[in-house]
């Protein structure tokens, strides 16, 4: 994979950049940002996350886990107690109400990690360690005869330092 | 008679919530130099640690002497079986609740004043009920056997009883537990990652590397980052209001006078809200001044935070007048006498310290100097931290003392190895607590920035950014009395 990095110290610098590299689809690229800001997120016209998705199955399946295993184990052992029913649903929605809380998020943070490719074990290349201080950047994934265009264009739009890096 | 407005004080703003800005914070790199600079160890640090340590040691000791003597040493007196533990225990869940509320709730309700206070809050909480959970165990005369509260298949053949409160204790308090350091934890890795970005030891760098799972700061990361941040949020939300609804039902659901009332679920997690407010308080103020933050949690978050503490006190005043009221709306004659005993019988003064600390105090904080007085928000949080561990003393003690037959009455007077316990279980917090201040960063960097406006070019607003280049609100650097 090759490609340009360029840091950006603006805002407003980096929206422009990222319209212009839509318009001219010189190839995939990556925003970077040190917090997540909307501006960035409505340039590049994102669809909506997949987490939403793993949320909704991770809740259901604990509720329902929450419920069987209340049920299934009083039906294992069946006392009667007071003639009331072996299976009580009313103090077994506690527990399936923990249970869909307890999937649901930590399959809310499975989804998370899947969709965004998290954990990575190597620092893949288009990185800078500003990224995560005070800086803006892109990585584009750009073809080698595209290259020299896209980093002059790059630095027109404000980038206080473009490099190719593979 | 015409209504008269007195022009409100401009050295003391009445700053909207929503609306806390943060003027002495200038850029993004402002933040990351500042907050990891906090994480320096100092000599202070490593005393106050030392205490803490000391303290837990003590618990620690006594416990091990417990278990040797057996529970006979603790205070336990026929009928009264619930004693110093469970009054602890369920003080200590009550902290954690201002932390999911700061940082779930308040995160929903889009409350600017969260911000800057909510690592705090959220560490407190994961360690508050860190020390919680330990207290039930420590109750159980054979504490090894606490797994068979847990369902799993066994050569036994025997499962919990799920319609048993206890067992409903089990499943809250854990997934509270793993559900509020999970969320703790996905806040932190995009600190991990400038933690990892700037330092410079390569083992230190490692281990920061592993702990930020290779976050990169991308827009993809981000997107996601920020939906799950919100389900989670939105999970923790009901988690909080069940899980101290749960422990009341520990009282509620048994017929001795004084616990089995419908208004406890409401009461408990009011009262929870309540005392984890008064320990931030007792944690962040200290903090601020430590580690030179007052302009990052300043008097504004403080005078916001104060508003909520208010609020939950009033809530849980109204509970404590509702109880009183419905012993009386009853015209059940034992029920009537056990609500005047409470106050004027054997535990009176247990109960005057609940009232005047947890109802009559922060009614000062109607007034905004006191509010913004930040000695006495300290002071206060003092007096919440002491009436709330009282509260669940005037529920527990009088109520066993007093159970049904006079003939089984008795008292209560716990031991030096309750009081060894309680010292330790806060020893054991804030051990835990000191460790994460040096190791993390204790104010979020990211979330940080995010209230900042960015830098840009063109002093312009971007649509649909409100601080984006727009002029700043300024308000004058010394807001008012500082400390």
């Amino acid at each position: 994979m090759r490609g340009i990095v360029a840091v950006f110290n603006e805002l407003d610098a980096t929206v422009e950049a990222i319209e212009r590299l839509r318009k001219e689809r010189v190839g995939p690229f990556t925003v970077y940002s040190p917090t997540p800001r909307h501006e960035l997120e409505h340039a590049l016209h994102a669809g909506p996350s997949v987490v939403r998705r793993f949320t909704l199955i991770g809740g259901l399946l604990g509720a329902s886990f929450g419920y069987w295993v209340a049920i299934w184990t009083s039906e294992y052992w069946p006392m009667i107690v007071g003639g009331k029913p072996v299976a009580s649903w009313v103090p077994y929605t506690i527990i399936s109400f923990e249970m869909m809380v307890l999937v649901g998020a930590l399959s809310t943070v499975f989804g998370m990690f899947i969709s965004s490719r998290i954990p990575r074990v190597t620092m893949t290349v288009g990185y800078d360690p500003r990224f995560s201080d005070g800086s803006f950047g892109i990585w584009v994934e750009a073809p080698a005869e595209k290259e020299s265009a896209v980093r002059q264009m790059l630095g027109e739009y404000g980038a206080v330092e473009v490099r190719s890096e593979r | 008679m015409a209504t008269t407005v007195r022009p409100v004080d401009p050295r003391r703003p009445n700053v909207a919530s929503a609306d806390i800005q943060l003027p002495a914070v200038r850029n993004y790199t402002q933040v990351t130099d500042e907050i990891i600079d906090t994480l320096r160890p100092t000599k202070a640090w490593f005393a106050a640690l030392s205490v803490a340590i000391l303290c837990f040691l003590i618990g620690a000791l006594t416990w091990i002497y417990q278990i040797y003597m057996g529970l006979g040493v603790a205070g336990y007196n026929p009928p009264v079986m619930w004693g110093v533990y469970i009054i602890t225990f369920v003080f200590w869940v009550g902290i954690g609740h201002a932390g999911t509320l700061i940082s779930a709730i308040l995160y929903l309700f889009r409350a600017g004043f969260r911000t800057t206070i909510y690592r705090a809050a959220e560490a407190m909480t994961v360690f508050a009920v860190m020390t919680a959970g330990l207290f039930p165990i420590l109750h159980l005369g054979r504490p090894w056997k606490f797994f068979w509260l847990i369902p799993y298949p066994n050569w036994r053949l025997l499962w919990p009883q799920f319609k048993s409160p206890l067992v409903w204790d089990v499943f809250a308090i854990l997934t509270y537990l793993t559900v509020s350091s999970t969320f703790l934890y996905i806040g932190l890795i995009p600190d991990f990652a400038a933690l990892r970005d700037r330092e410079t030891h390569p083992i230190r760098k490692r281990i920061f590397a592993v702990l930020s799972l290779g976050w990169r700061n991308s827009d993809r990361e981000w997107r996601h980052f920020a939906r799950a941040y919100l389900f989670l949020a939105a999970f923790s939300t009901p988690l909080v209001l069940s899980v101290h609804s749960v422990v009341s039902f520990d009282f509620a659901v048994s017929i001795v006078p004084g616990w089995h009332a419908t208004i406890f679920p409401p009461y408990f997690v009011a009262g929870a809200i309540f005392s984890g407010i008064g320990m931030v308080f007792t944690i962040i103020i200290p903090l601020r001044r430590w580690f030179g933050l007052k302009h990052y949690v300043t008097i504004n978050h403080l005078d916001a935070a104060a508003k909520l503490c208010l609020f939950t006190s009033l809530v849980v005043g109204l509970a404590y007048i509702t109880e009183f009221w419905i012993a009386w709306y009853s015209g059940h004659e034992y029920e009537q006498t056990y609500f005047i005993e409470r106050v004027l019988g054997k535990w009176w003064w247990a109960a005057a310290i609940m009232l005047i600390c947890n109802m009559v105090l922060p009614l000062s904080l109607f007034v905004q100097r006191w509010r913004r007085n930040v000695v006495w928000l300290f002071t206060l949080s003092l007096f919440i931290n002491l009436g709330m561990w009282y509260e669940r003393f005037v529920i527990v003690i009088p109520s066993l003392s007093r159970e049904f037959s006079p003939w089984q009455w008795t008292g209560y007077a716990p031991t030096w190895v309750d009081w060894s316990i309680l010292l330790g279980s806060f020893g054991w917090f804030f051990m835990w607590f000191l460790l994460f201040v040096k190791q993390l960063p204790i104010l979020a960097i990211a979330e940080i920035k995010e209230v900042l406006p960015p830098a840009q070019r063109r002093a312009h607003a971007l649509a649909g950014d409100p601080g984006g280049g727009a002029p700043q609100k300024k308000y004058p650097e010394k807001l008012g009395r500082e400390d």
